[in-house]
């Protein structure tokens, strides 16, 4: 299991990257950032070989399947595309300072992925209902949605953030954080991407069900959160595009979604929960 | 009077259902319905989950539907709502598209140059016509619509590509209301039913999961065969049904049925769904012949057959045969008939010693489930036949094409709203003392960051072009 490995030492990068992110916007010297992006690619490059030998690996124990089949697999894939996504920020927009923002994100991601008692890092056989493209197709646009929505979360803390500042200030770690309306513009942006990611989840979610079960939606309780998650992210796009909500109030419910984001990817597990009544 | 005021009734409640307002308010409540859905369980969970309420606060969530909310009429007024205020919306709004869709501005506007970039603008020495005919040469190989216009001094050029991304907004709209009319059509003309189908048997009907019911097919599904494969631990591989579709006896389609690979027979599609077994025509006995190994005697037995016993005491039955009772694995009712005197019936195992560890005393005591009841006999389940049943869901859903076409739309419209836009570019040509200043500029349905790199790129490809004709 070289793969768990490599991806637990991924985790400790990571923390340097924040590390090293976080001393590049206190200090202000723009040498730790280079150091942050360079530590940041690492990881992204070590966990991107990781989870292709874990690919292998499954093959080589005779139950070969894409490494996206349990939790502690989707949190090491949410962690790569949000990494990923932001990378791609990183060199579109030249600015480093999200990634203080970001980098956070994916560490707790992989650590909860690695050392969390509960989690089985063990390459499982699949259950036959597992073993289908469109399950593949469901799992790597769901979760390029969840990234773009994490990247929206925390675009929407540094704007919150920056309203603090003021021309008096001379807090540097304020000062290096982009303008309120690049930071609004690049938000809803991530939203849009996200939006069209998590629609494009959703239908190959239900294409996948209906060839299993055959319905293509049945209201249970992960399907219904998608949905809900869904639900908030299009009132964002019709008031911000009609209403003109600018802003506070898109980062304010950018928030909430993400919160139905954490919900639907975690939290439906207790809710299974609730519903076992036995007392 | 009475015609003023229902006008303005019927203004009233168009302005309502062509705002956004009650749009993001329907969605929100959506959502926060959606939310209460999934903590009262619906349908499977919801008779456990009543017993845990006061009467009272349960006949209030019976009588608002709550534990089956998808499907109350309150929820399908909600959808009603969604419908009517996406289409009044769209027809509300799709004039003035149209209008800023098909009218094209005079290519000699100003305003598109009155925040011109310095960096968009430069000066050349090329003959006025030529330079004409170089702008115009390069615009039409990159706009679909080309217009230009002489004004005195000024040349004008104007380019629009990309219109049809107006029309994004109405796909994704449109492709809400075909996912809602597809589920529609899905719920009133289909069913979801279920059916088992014991290996080498064959049935016409399948029985509704909503009413419980039969459904008739019209045709018949055979079951060949069913197979079931497991990987090293112990969890299931692949589950497989080979099944064969007739209609009045005559066979019409052979097809192997898997998780995630249904097969579809007049418009009823089957999909693997469970499988179990049930038991089969031959039991397998030992007899023990005054306890001891040594005079063993295997038999085979079919349920309802009598057979001789070996010493010619009389004749034993098996009258019941279960494939798993009360947990303690298979099991069959034997019936002994002494030549003379009344019948036994006791209950044999096959796994002795779990019965015996689970089931309590006074049972195990009683003459019932006593296998050696009568002597010197000893009665054995050595082991049963068993055969394969498969478990199919089977549907029928003539909405769900007219979903996935909405489904297909939706993305297709998303992309086009959230990617394209509409550009138009403006080239303005001006005399001056000593030649021609070239003047680039545009507007944009969304997203001005491309277009300043659009025009970035359309002025360094016209500075290419008059450089070479000044080179020559
Ligand atoms: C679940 C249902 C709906 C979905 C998924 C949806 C989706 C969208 C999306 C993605 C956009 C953004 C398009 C862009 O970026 O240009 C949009 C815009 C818009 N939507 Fe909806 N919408 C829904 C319901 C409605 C309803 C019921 C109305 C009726 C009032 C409505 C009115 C509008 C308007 C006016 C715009 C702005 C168009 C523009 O000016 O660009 N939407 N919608």
């Amino acid at each position: 299991m070289i793969n768990a490995i490599i991806l637990s030492y991924t985790t400790f990068i990571y923390f340097i990257a924040f590390f090293l992110y976080l001393l590049f916007m206190v200090m202000g010297r723009p040498f730790f950032g280079r150091l942050a992006t360079a530590a940041t690619l690492v990881g992204l490059v070590a966990q991107s070989f990781a989870i292709v030998l874990r690919w292998i690996e499954s093959y080589q124990l005779g139950i070969g399947h894409a490494p996206f089949s349990n939790l502690y697999e989707s949190l090491i894939f949410f962690t790569w595309t949000i990494i990923f996504l932001y990378m791609v920020v990183e060199w579109k927009t030249k600015n480093r300072t999200l990634g203080t923002f970001v980098t956070p994100l994916a560490f707790l991601a992989m650590a909860y992925a690695s050392f969390s008692p509960g989690i089985n890092s063990k390459i499982q056989p699949l259950v036959p209902a597992l073993k289908s493209n469109w399950l593949i197709s469901h799992v790597i646009t769901c979760f390029f949605g969840y990234a773009a929505f994490g990247l929206s979360f925390a675009l929407s803390i540094m704007y919150l953030l920056k309203r603090m500042d003021t021309p008096q200030k001379k807090n540097m770690f304020l000062k290096l954080i982009p303008a309120q309306d690049i930071l609004d513009e690049l938000n809803y942006q991530m939203i849009v991407i996200g939006f069209l990611m998590l629609t494009l989840g959703i239908i190959t979610g239900s294409v996948w069900a209906h060839s299993a079960w055959g319905s293509y939606w049945s209201w249970d309780p992960k399907e219904t959160w998608s949905l809900i998650t869904w639900l908030i992210y299009a009132s964002i796009i019709h008031s911000r595009l009609v209403r003109g909500w600018k802003g506070k109030k898109i980062a304010f419910l950018s928030f909430v979604g993400f919160c139905c984001v954490l919900f639907t990817y975690f939290g439906v597990n207790y809710l299974a929960g609730l519903h076992s009544y036995a007392k | 009077m009475k015609k003023e005021k229902a006008k303005n009734r019927s203004n009233i409640i168009w302005t309502l259902f062509s705002s956004v307002k009650l749009t993001v308010t329907l969605l929100i409540i959506l959502a926060m319905v959606s939310v209460l859905g999934t903590l009262i369980p619906q349908t499977n969970g919801a008779a456990e989950f009543a017993k845990t309420l006061s009467p009272a606060l349960r006949q209030l969530f019976v009588s608002l539907d709550l534990f089956d909310m998808y499907h109350s009429l309150w929820f399908q007024m909600l959808m009603g709502l969604l419908t009517l205020n996406i289409i009044i919306c769209s027809l509300d709004r799709f004039p003035a598209t149209w209008k800023r869709f098909s009218k094209s501005p005079g290519p000699d506007r100003k305003k598109p140059f009155e925040r011109l970039a310095p960096e968009h603008t430069f000066a050349i020495h090329t003959p006025r016509t030529d330079a004409g005919s170089a702008v115009h040469d390069l615009l039409t190989s990159k706009y679909r619509k080309l217009r230009a216009k002489e004004t005195g001094a000024d040349h004008f050029f104007c380019g629009e590509r990309g219109g049809y991304s107006l029309f994004g907004v109405y796909l994704v709209h449109l492709s809400v209301l075909l996912i809602l009319v597809g589920a529609l059509v899905g719920s009133f003309f289909g069913f979801e039913a279920y059916v088992n189908v014991v290996e080498g048997e064959t049935v016409d009907t399948v029985i509704s999961r909503k009413t419980r019911t039969p459904i008739d097919l019209g045709f018949e599904v055979t079951c060949d065969d069913f197979s079931v494969d497991f990987y090293e631990n112990g969890t299931p591989k692949e589950y497989q049904s080979e099944v064969t579709f007739s209609v009045d006896g005559k066979k019409r389609m052979r097809e192997s049925i898997r998780v995630n690979h249904p097969a579809t027979f007049e418009g009823v599609t089957f999909y693997q769904s469970n499988y179990g077994t049930v038991p089969g025509n031959t039991v397998h006995l030992t007899l023990l012949k005054g306890g001891t190994e040594s005079e063993a005697i295997s038999l085979k037995a079919e349920p309802g057959k009598s057979l001789p016993l070996p010493g010619g005491e009389g004749t034993f039955s098996i009258i019941d045969l279960r494939a798993n009772i009360m947990d303690l694995g298979p099991a069959a009712m034997v019936s002994v008939q002494p030549r003379t005197g009344p019948a036994m019936e006791f209950w044999i195992f096959r796994h002795p010693e779990r019965a015996k560890s689970l089931l309590p005393p006074p049972m195990l005591n009683s003459p019932k489930f006593n296998a050696s009841a009568f002597a010197p006999y000893t009665f054995q389940l050595a082991g049963l036949d068993t055969r394969y049943f498969t478990g199919l869901q089977a549907n029928r859903d003539p909405g769900v094409s007219i979903v996935w076409m909405g489904c297909f739309l939706m993305v297709a419209g998303l992309f086009i709203s959230f990617f394209t836009s509409r550009q138009r570019v403006w080239v303005r040509l001006s005399k001056t003392k000593d030649g021609l200043s070239v003047a680039v500029a545009g507007t944009c349905s969304k997203n001005p960051v491309g277009l300043q790199r659009e025009l970035d790129r359309l002025t360094n490809h016209l500075k290419q072009i008059f450089q070479k004709d000044q080179a020559v």
